[in-house]
């Protein structure tokens, strides 16, 4: 007796190797799986921004409804695409659904992560896409120049144009009071009797932080100036004359009319600087002009207004659209992709312009009553003139080279079309190693 | 009683058991160590030899990612920064832990609490500390430039300016990072001999004499220890920078940590990144082998 209820070493490695079982197997079958709910449950993966609040508000209960059950993830800007290109990558199957910032679709065409949502029965030939949007979803581009590797590839649809978002020009009216300035001498003038008068402190405010914000904040001011960034065989031509005259611009007059901590400026600060009203005029995208008519967002409720971005040879704005995409790892990959195909019919896309947010086709522009005032002055500008940024899946990193010289330049406050040459070669070799020529 | 072929089986079972048990309760852990340490080590090793396009291998490239490091500008202006920004961090923690150490050394009212308030600063989460220098440091609405403002100045640029945005992140460093040293050198002036500093009050030695004859000397091999741990911390420091310049403006604040991950995830260079941080592991390891080998020369000496 004594003998068959001592602890030995052997009952000591079978109770233990038991119990691992044991809770293995019950880890294994009793523990539900989130990731792989069943029923319509989509994994929406976004970055913070105000240009998805509408959808937010208005949208996901609607797609509740619908029998969606959406969880909807947000992540700061700054860290999204490494870690959903991450995820893509490896297949972890954490989303369902990408909200990219458009440049990214290259990288992820690229590395063909993303599933191909022609094939699911998105139907990217339908003539109410707003055209340069659906453009942005092909991968490789159904128009320009194509990097090696993917000469000769069909274009396929991997994602789908989400919020059309675009830069518009925010500007106060109680300082342009003849409407919205039509050119940058306008912008800077007038500004500046908005200043004498106390009206404002500074004519116009951007974002001055190396890497994407400058080059965001500088795109549209290159494109108005008459620049073009690649030639067809991908040589950076962003250093011509036109180019290098909007960077002098960009660093010297811009910069004295603005904040003077404007090197250091990124959405928050220069957000702050419109809504608060200190500035009198600013580029932006949809996310603050949203906030434009709510009182408890701004001090200057009902003195801004929109308007199509001012022009030195053309009035053309920089898109930056959010573009859904579906990777092939998605846990509920047909949820998504019924989901998409619901968010971008008409009746949906009115429902989102209703809400306030810009629709991605043109028959939501036409709606009766556009929750936003600003969803007519974009399709203005998308008329007017506006262009997507390069697609080549190393935008990133000639954003961030371009990005650190224009920075350097803004902190001298002079020496922008020295900055554009300097970037110009420092790209030129960087694709010169990534195999581009 | 046990049958004799009972014993010899119990025997052997028991023999069986004994050569295999060590192996048995070793392999859970050798088996972590393998798969979180020695397989992700060896795996950058071999990506460090390739070349990535679009997040993928597309050909082995033997040690040109390691060469081409010496011809990057970005790499090297960010090595470069980093090793200011170690040096002056670590420089300025030793010296102020060491102050604060030797200040709180003494026993009088109040001391228990003062020792507790001084370390806090490292216990609160670095992105945090982060977050709240950047409203300290902001241009427009920064508690200096509010400061300033209040006092007839103007705004006051930190981080808009190269020069004082690397001063700022350094004091953000000191600031955080001073109690650790300050810790640890506490605790090493507390485990020193009474002795000798009995017996050099008897000998009518001044302050500054027991400082440099006895204290300082004494004390060599623990500061050594801590500018030693501080300095391969320092070199990894990334989430104070990353929310607070990103590395900018320009590339003023582009610490290498900053600069191998944007390689890495950001811009999908993986076999580059890789090459980056085993070179960075070794300087590291490199400095870390020195610091010991001179500690021990000075004290065999």
């Amino acid at each position: 007796m004594m003998h068959s209820s001592r602890l030995t070493r052997r009952s000591v490695i079978k109770g233990g190797l038991g119990l691992a079982l044991a809770s293995t197997a019950l880890t294994t079958l009793g523990l539900p799986m989130p990731a792989r709910a069943a029923g319509k449950k989509v994994i929406i993966g976004a970055f913070a921004d105000g240009g998805l609040t509408p959808f937010k508000e208005k949208i996901i209960p609607l797609a509740k409804e619908q029998g969606f059950d959406i969880q909807f993830l947000e992540d700061e800007y700054g860290v999204t695409l490494e870690k959903w290109f991450a995820d893509a990558q490896s297949g972890a199957g954490q989303y369902d659904l990408y909200l990219l910032d458009d440049p990214w679709v290259p990288q992820f065409g690229a590395a063909n992560v993303l599933e191909d949502l022609g094939a699911g029965g998105i139907d990217g030939s339908d003539k109410d896409w707003i055209g340069p949007m659906i453009d942005m979803g092909y991968w490789p581009p159904r128009q320009g120049p194509r990097v090696k590797g993917f000469e000769n590839a069909k274009p396929t649809l991997i994602c789908v144009p989400f919020v059309g978002d675009l830069q518009t020009l925010t500007y106060r009216n109680d300082v342009f009071t003849g409407g919205a300035p039509k050119t940058w001498d306008e912008v800077i003038a007038k500004g500046k009797e908005g200043v004498a008068a106390g009206k404002i402190k500074y004519p116009v405010v951007f974002r001055g932080v190396s890497g994407n914000p400058i080059v965001t904040s500088w795109y549209p001011i290159f494109l108005s100036f008459g620049g073009a960034f690649f030639d067809d065989k991908w040589n950076p031509i962003f250093n011509s004359a036109e180019g290098k005259a909007s960077a002098d611009f960009f660093v010297g007059t811009m910069k004295q009319n603005a904040p003077s901590g404007v090197v250091e400026f990124d959405s928050d600060q220069e957000g702050a600087a419109i809504l608060g009203g200190d500035a009198g005029a600013i580029i932006q995208y949809s996310g603050n002009a949203l906030k434009a008519d709510d009182p408890a967002q701004t001090k200057v409720a009902g003195k801004l207004d929109f308007g199509v971005v001012p022009k030195q040879e053309k009035a053309i704005a920089q898109m930056g659209i959010f573009i859904a995409g579906v990777p092939k790892s998605a846990p509920n990959k047909a949820n998504s992709i019924e989901f998409l195909k619901w968010y971008v019919s008409a009746e949906t896309q009115a429902k989102l312009s209703e809400a306030g947010s810009i629709p991605v086709k043109r028959s939501a522009f036409g709606i009766a009553k556009p929750g936003n005032r600003l969803i007519p002055v974009a399709l203005q500008q998308l008329d007017a003139g506006a262009l997507p940024r390069p697609r080549t899946p190393d935008w990133a990193k000639v954003e961030e080279l371009l990005g650190i010289e224009l920075n350097k330049a803004l902190q001298a406050g002079s020496g922008g079309g020295a900055a554009l040459d300097k970037a110009a070669k420092q790209v030129k070799d960087y694709l010169t190693t990534a195999g581009y020529y | 009683m046990r049958t004799g072929t009972q014993a010899r089986k119990y025997r052997l079972q028991g023999a069986g058991l004994d050569l295999a048990l060590p192996y048995l309760m070793l392999a859970p852990g050798l088996t972590i160590v393998l798969g979180v340490l020695v397989y992700p080590l060896w795996d950058g090793l071999r990506a460090s030899t390739r070349a990535y396009r679009y997040g993928s291998p597309v050909a082995d490239v033997g040690l040109q990612n390691y060469l081409h490091l010496w011809s990057d500008a970005q790499f090297l202006n960010a090595l470069w920064v980093t090793v200011k920004f170690v040096a002056l961090s670590v420089s300025f923690e030793a010296v102020l832990g060491f102050a604060l150490a030797l200040f709180c050394l003494h026993e009088f009212r109040g001391i228990r609490l003062l020792r507790t308030v001084l370390i806090i600063p490292m216990v609160i989460t670095p992105v945090v500390v982060a977050i709240v220098f950047r409203l300290i440091y902001a241009s427009d609405a920064g508690m200096l430039t509010a400061l300033s403002k209040a006092t007839g100045g103007g705004e006051v640029q930190i981080l808009g300016n190269p020069l004082n945005a690397f001063i700022g992140l350094v004091a953000l460093d000191v600031w955080e990072w001073t109690p650790l040293m300050f810790l640890i050198l506490l605790a090493g002036l507390q485990s020193l001999p009474h002795e000798p500093f009995e017996a050099a009050r008897v000998d009518g030695a001044g302050a500054w004499r027991v400082f440099a004859d006895l204290t300082f000397p004494m004390m060599r091999p623990v500061l050594a220890v801590a500018i030693v741990l501080r300095t391969i911390d320092a070199f990894g420091t990334f989430d104070q920078v990353f929310v607070l310049t990103r590395g900018g403006p320009g590339e003023a604040t582009r610490l290498i940590s900053i600069y191998g991950y944007d390689t890495a995830f950001k811009f999908q260079q993986t076999g580059y990144a890789a090459a980056l941080f085993v070179t960075i592991g070794l300087v590291v390891l490199a400095l870390a082998f020195s610091a010991i080998r001179l500690l021990r020369r000075v004290d065999a000496s």
